[in-house]
């Protein structure tokens, strides 16, 4: 077992304290993410026909195809800290894996997505050059597309990041029974990528 | 077993059990969507998301097993989401038009001095009053099925068919039903409304069906209104939505027959609406949903940086020369030293 550092009284207040350091830090990252739906959900109450009309271009399969990816990927998180406080390191090093691959798989329909609509010119504001869609505002929805989802994809991939360097100490057995709170701090990290997705989905791609 | 761990947590099989049921609900989401069920798509597509959401933060991120604080902080944060929300949305979506000025938009406006005879400027009016005020119960498309119509007895009018109006759909019939509302349902009266927003309203909502007959002199004098007569409904302050506002500054042409050849005269006509007569600000503008109070012209602008706001992307007036251009913004540092 790891010692906990000095200031704190035991290892269990050193675990309370950094997990509480990191809601506090996922309210952050709610606000952030709350500011850009807020102002989704505004225009898309102004613009009703345009916001319609808009999320049609989206691919819904796609959408629909990445959001069982990301909850797989929610999936093997959690498996992997199972398996890391029961102290199999072989089965928590293949469940974080499994979660890269998962993330991978995401960035690769993303990046499928996203070229459509470049090819398209489904592009933020002054970018837009997509002749089909004529109402003025079609280009505001697509600002907003670009800013969330490309905002989510920036979390996905520190949360990759952090996922390799977790895998590396879990595989070299630093991170065990005795110790994981960073599997588990990353895992909420994670779950919460999981759950801005969540409401993305519907919101751009389902209801619109 | 581990001892500071987040309490017990969960067996990989009520982790395998639960990614199970956040797909099943994925697969709801999508097949509902493809359901055309009005608003309640919406609703619905909400429900399932904060199920899963739920789901997570309870199992996954172990919610249940937390300590009490660390449930306050988050959930926190999701009131002030909701704060944050409301309070926005009550900003944009009761918000004021320009008052009209000059004689440019003058001429435009007047078109309300006579607001029983339809124009395009009215409907458009009229249709952006209707979403705010009337959609809730009368539906986004004029149909009777608003969010809140299920609880009503009677229903709401469907405009879009002919019958069964108790009133009458003509202008002057739906004005009286603005005016006096009808007894005995939920169907108020809008007398506050002012009277030019009331017959965009009713030009708006008979656009939805067929063309009515046209009103004769006997309908006009059921609510006691001369047709003749221009402005014999009380319009102290014209006013047009800023859109109109902001698309008329730009189909105003050079030369054009407003055009009074002076600076000042151009200003009188395009901007003094927003800016004020002597260019003082003060004035509530908005634009797209957004909205500002102009400010006094600032003494320390360059002639560039005027007529880059001009043609910015702040007022997009493209249609000006550049003799027009300069002449105006030598008029607007000479306001601002005043
Ligand atoms: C609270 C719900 C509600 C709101 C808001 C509402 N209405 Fe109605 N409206 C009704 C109901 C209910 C009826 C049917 C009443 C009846 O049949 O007696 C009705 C009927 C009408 C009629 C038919 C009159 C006739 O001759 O039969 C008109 C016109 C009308 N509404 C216009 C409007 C306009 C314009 C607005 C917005 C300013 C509006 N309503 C807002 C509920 C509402
Ligand atoms: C429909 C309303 C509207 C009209 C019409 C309008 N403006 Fe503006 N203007 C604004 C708003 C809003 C701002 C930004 C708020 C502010 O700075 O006062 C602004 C800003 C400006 C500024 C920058 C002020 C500063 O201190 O930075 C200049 C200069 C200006 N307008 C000149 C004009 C001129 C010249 C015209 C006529 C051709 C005109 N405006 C017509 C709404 C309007």
């Amino acid at each position: 077992m790891r010692h906990h550092a000095h200031h704190f009284a035991s290892a269990e207040a050193e675990f309370e304290a950094s997990k509480q350091g990191m809601w506090v830090f996922l309210v952050t990252e709610v606000l952030m993410f709350g500011g850009l739906l807020v102002g989704y959900g505004i225009f898309r109450n102004l613009y009703p026909e345009a916001f319609h009309e808009a999320h049609k271009h989206l691919a819904v399969s796609l959408g629909a195809i990445n959001t069982v990816f990301l909850i797989s990927s929610s999936v093997t998180m959690a498996l992997a800290v199972t398996y890391t406080q029961m102290g199999k390191r072989v089965a928590a090093s293949c469940s974080l894996i499994g979660t890269l691959t998962l993330a991978f798989s995401f960035l690769c329909v993303k990046y499928v997505e996203y070229s459509h609509k470049f090819h398209d010119g489904l592009l933020p504001a002054g970018y837009f050059t997509n002749t089909e869609l004529k109402l003025p505002e079609a280009p505001l929805f697509f600002s907003l597309y670009f800013m969330t989802t490309g905002l989510h994809m920036l979390h996905v991939l520190i949360g990759m990041g952090l996922l390799i360097w977790i895998l590396r100490r879990t595989w070299s057995g630093e991170l065990s029974s005795g110790y994981c709170t960073p599997t588990e701090l990353v895992g909420f990290y994670w779950h919460f990528v999981d759950l801005v997705w969540i409401f993305l989905f519907p919101l751009l791609y389902l209801v619109g | 077993m581990a001892s500071h761990s987040s309490g017990p947590h969960l067996s990989v099989r009520s982790v395998l059990s639960l990614g199970g049921l956040l797909l099943v609900l994925t697969l709801v989401t999508v097949l509902v969507s493809f359901v055309d069920l009005g608003k309640l798509n919406f609703f619905v597509a909400a429900l399932v998301a904060i199920c899963k959401a739920t789901i997570v933060l309870y199992f996954f991120m172990n919610l249940r097993h937390d300590s009490r604080d660390n449930a306050v902080i988050f959930l926190t944060s999701l009131v002030f989401l909701t704060i944050f929300f409301v309070l926005t949305s009550v900003d944009v979506f009761f918000r004021g038009d320009v008052k009209v000025k000059g004689a440019f938009f003058q001429a435009v406006a007047s078109v309300t001095k006579k607001p029983w005879i339809k124009t395009p400027e009215l409907v458009a009016h009229g249709k952006e009053q209707y979403a705010i005020q009337c959609a809730m119960c009368h539906g986004a498309v004029g149909a009777g099925n608003g969010p809140a119509a299920a609880a009503l007895v009677p229903p709401p009018r469907d405009f879009t068919k002919p019958d069964g109006w108790k009133n009458g759909r003509k202008a002057t019939m739906v004005f009286k039903t603005l005016k006096d509302g009808l007894a005995g349902s939920a169907m108020a009266s809008y007398a506050t409304l002012p009277e030019d927003d009331r017959w965009a309203l009713a030009h708006y909502i008979i656009s939805l069906g067929s063309e009515p007959p046209a009103d004769t002199a006997e309908d006009f004098a059921v609510i006691g209104i001369d047709p003749n007569k221009e402005g014999s409904t009380v319009i102290k302050e014209p006013k047009i939505t800023i859109r109109q506002a902001m698309a008329l500054l730009q189909t105003s042409s050079s030369g054009g027959r407003l055009y009074t050849g002076s600076a000042e005269g151009q200003y009188g006509q395009l901007c003094a609406s927003c800016h004020g007569d002597k260019g003082q600000g003060g004035i509530k503008v908005g634009q797209y949903g957004l909205y500002a109070v102009t400010k006094p012209f600032d003494r320390a602008m360059t002639e560039d940086a005027i007529i880059a706001s001009i043609r910015g992307t702040a007022h997009r007036v493209t249609t000006l020369s550049q003799e027009e251009l300069t002449a105006l913004a030598r008029f607007v540092q000479n306001a601002a030293k005043r």
